[in-house]
């Protein structure tokens, strides 16, 4: 049988890239949520600062090896969720979904050590609740939130990618999770800084 | 030129679901624009029964009795739930069912973007603001104003609770819905319609969504803290119950309010170019103001609570001086328009007119509000009577002059959205709805805002306090009797607003399920200018079964090419 390649329907074009512009206001606008609390708890930081008073309870133990593994391992997991974006825009449809699971793997990771941190920092229990412990409580615990909402992204545009939904011709849904991994690792970053280290 | 499209008998049978599987599974667009567009006005009825008792309740609030609502605390709980259901239960749902059904209609798209998200909004949103009101009818809300301990006067912290967790679970539902309009808007626009040649509505929602895809999740923020500190009855400070609603409160006021208005210029815009028979003048011009009242309405920063000099500020100031500006403009291009054509008179394009004219209102009592600070704020000023009227106008900072400013932006935004709907009832209900019901429900809202929202401005003036539920807000005013009179007159416009909400929604229930509407025409009764009017009414499944090209934002009165043709 003689197939003639040209007698053949142009291929449909590319979808619209909505998926990619609905992430992008989705960032902005848990951009802007942790905007709202990171002005909140420097203010108030400040102003408690101000009067001479002590931000953080005496007996709370804030240590820097768990956040300082936390960033590591974003960090890392930047790198190996645009591993997964360079594999799908090359139909590297296997090494993406390894990269994927590994992402899904280190977001795991960090939710771990941000649970086992809370249980260590001693916050409220000998002191009894503090303004800085409500906006400590309040930026991580939201922070785990948009992780976890992160991860089901990230878990569901792979199992799309496994699907064949995703390839080098629509690579979308790989690329807007990466995006708001992305946003996240730079979240906390600014948490690392702000909450942590300049504690 | 031909308006009516060729989609249906081209498109292919859709597959119908009836019934309630049809209602709770539908991921239409345009079930769902439906579905918030009638529980909206409901929400409106609810927002303005609320209003309405507030207003009988300030007639003589000393004896806290003339509904007997048992204790200021109560009141309060009145008062703050009509603020939250005019804002989350009308307003919001209205303009952003209008924009689920018309966006893509008037982009040329055969769906939203993200369906099933969509749909998810919308039921996310309406067993929020369910569960809202009724933890606020069982004492809870979100705080009380003058607590005698924590949880005295029959507060209940799990109601409390319940109230804080469901009005996040609403603003997050409403910035899901908004997200999938203005990616829709982005990203399925026709080939040939750039940003430029959008309709004014879907502009003016592109506008308005980013706006409140900065602000909100702002305001989400604050709820969150207060929520965490709320846990256990031994709350520091942004969980105290005396402070929740201050925390809150900003989405309320200027410049923050004015965001949530910005759709009825686009309402407008689209409505009276239609009515005149010819195109919008200075249609660019429009657009820039349209996304200038944008900026200048984005009041993340100004929060009272955490900032309590930012009414003296020059950024909150200067935004308060120019908001009339782009408004303004606006009414210019579209009274220049009205001046090229002959506008025919309809319901909607009265309800357009009072809708704008009340929000160019709106905009004048800003200036009157920051206008104390704004002339303050000039050193050289060393002039006894001048100094005293600088002061005189600071002291209107903490009147209802606020809830004034608050009141004309929100019902604008109300009767915008009700001429929405007499304009595009058509397309979206098949059948008009009746001329003059939205006569008369445009003479009610504008009579009920003269009423209303007038004697709150001139209530500030005369010192009346902007927190109506503390009796120091009467300090000093009690004797006057002009508020008194003035606020009997707030209690008849009051009653005039809930009249013109459920005129409409009477309307609805009459021409629409009642089957009583007329139904001449339906497919472009007005001669339409934009895509929406070049299919059917309703439209089919798929909405354009040959995505159309267009090449200017007037496709229907210049020229359509409707899949390379002519049409």
């Amino acid at each position: 049988m003689n197939m003639v390649t040209t007698n053949l329907p142009a291929a449909p074009p590319p979808r619209a890239r909505s998926l990619l512009v609905a992430t992008g206001f989705g960032v902005t606008g848990v951009l802007m949520y942790f905007g709202g609390l990171f002005g909140i708890y420097l203010r108030e930081r400040s102003l408690v600062r101000s009067d001479g008073g002590t931000w953080i309870p005496e007996k709370a133990h804030i240590e820097l090896t768990p956040p300082g593994m936390i960033i590591w391992t974003l960090l890392i997991s930047v790198v190996v969720m645009q591993w997964s974006v360079y594999s799908i825009k090359r139909d590297d449809r296997q090494h993406a979904l390894l990269a994927v699971g590994t992402t899904l793997l280190m977001g795991a990771m960090v939710l771990v050590q941000h649970g086992w941190q809370l249980s260590q920092m001693n916050l409220v229990a000998d002191e009894g609740p503090t303004t800085a412990a409500t906006l400590i409580y309040a930026i991580v615990g939201s922070y785990m939130a948009a992780l976890v909402i992160g991860m089901i992204f990230i878990a569901l545009m792979g199992f799309r990618a496994l699907a064949g939904q995703y390839s080098s011709r629509q690579t979308d849904g790989i690329v807007a999770a990466s995006l708001y991994w992305y946003s996240l690792v730079f979240i906390y970053f600014i948490i690392w800084i702000a909450v942590f280290i300049a504690k | 030129m031909e308006t009516e499209s060729n989609t249906a008998e081209l498109a292919s049978s859709p597959l119908e679901i009836g019934g309630l599987a049809g209602v709770f599974g539908t991921s239409d667009h345009k079930n769902l624009g439906r579905l918030y567009i009638y529980f909206g006005l409901t929400g409106g009825i609810l927002a303005f029964v609320l209003n309405m008792l507030v207003r009988f309740e300030r007639l003589d609030i000393s004896t806290i009795g003339v509904f007997d609502f048992g204790s200021s605390n109560q009141f309060f709980q009145t008062w703050s739930l009509s603020r939250t259901s005019l804002l989350f239960f009308c307003v919001l749902p209205l303009l952003v069912g209008l924009a689920t059904y018309l966006v893509p209609l008037q982009l040329g798209a055969p769906s939203l973007s993200f369906p099933r998200a969509a749909s998810l909004a919308f039921w996310a949103w309406l067993i929020g603001i369910l569960i809202h009101v009724v933890t606020v009818f069982a004492d809870g809300g979100l705080g009380v104003p003058e607590p005698v301990s924590q949880f005295a006067q029959g507060m209940d912290p799990e109601a409390t609770e319940l109230s804080m967790l469901s009005i996040a679970m609403v603003v997050i539902a409403l910035l899901l819905a908004t997200i999938c309009v203005i990616a829709t808007i982005i990203s399925q626009r026709p080939k040939g319609m750039t940003l430029f040649e959008v309709p004014l509505f879907s502009w003016s929602m592109l506008v308005a969504g980013g706006i409140w895809v900065l602000a909100l999740p702002v305001w989400l923020s604050n709820l969150v803290i207060s929520w965490v500190d709320f846990q256990g009855n031994d709350a520091l400070r942004y969980g105290n119950v005396e402070n929740i609603w201050d925390q809150l409160s900003w989405l309320w006021s200027q410049p923050m309010i004015f965001a949530f208005a910005i759709p009825l210029l686009g309402i407008a815009g689209d409505i009276l170019p239609v009515s005149a028979g010819v195109p919008q003048r200075r249609y660019r011009l429009q657009q820039v103001a349209i996304g200038a009242l944008g900026v200048l309405s984005f009041g993340a920063f100004a929060q009272p609570f955490f900032n309590p000099d930012v009414a003296d500020q020059a950024v909150f100031v200067t935004m308060g001086l120019l908001v009339v500006v782009p408004i303004f403009i606006v009414m210019g291009g579209l009274a220049d328009t009205a001046k090229q054509g002959k506008p025919i008179i309809s319901a909607h394009l009265i309800l357009a007119v009072v809708g704008v004219l009340s929000l160019f209102i709106a905009s004048v009592l800003s200036i009157f509000h920051v206008s104390g600070a704004a002339l303050g704020a000039v050193q050289e000023i060393d002039d006894d009577w001048l100094n005293g009227l600088i002061s005189w106008l600071r002291d209107v900072q903490g009147t209802v002059i606020a809830t004034a400013v608050m009141e004309h932006v929100l019902v604008a935004a109300v009767i915008g959205s009700v001429a929405g709907l007499y304009y595009w009832a058509p397309k979206i209900f098949g059948c008009r709805l009746n001329r003059k019901v939205g006569i008369l429900a445009a003479l009610a809202f504008l009579g009920g805002l003269m009423l209303s929202g007038g004697s709150n401005a001139i209530n500030g003036i005369l010192d009346e306090g902007d927190e109506v539920f503390r009796s120091s807000a009467y300090d000093g005013v009690w004797e006057t009797d002009g508020v008194e009179f003035l606020n009997i007159l707030g209690v008849v416009g009051s009653m005039l607003l809930l009249a013109g909400a459920a005129l409409v929604l009477l309307d609805i229930v009459v021409s629409v399920l009642l089957d009583k509407g007329d139904v001449t025409d339906a497919n472009d009764p007005w001669g339409g200018h934009t895509l929406e009017w070049a299919t059917d009414s309703p439209p089919p499944a798929g909405n354009f079964l040959i995505p159309p090209v267009v090449d200017s934002e007037r496709p229907l009165l210049s020229q359509v090419v409707m899949g390379g043709e002519e049409a």
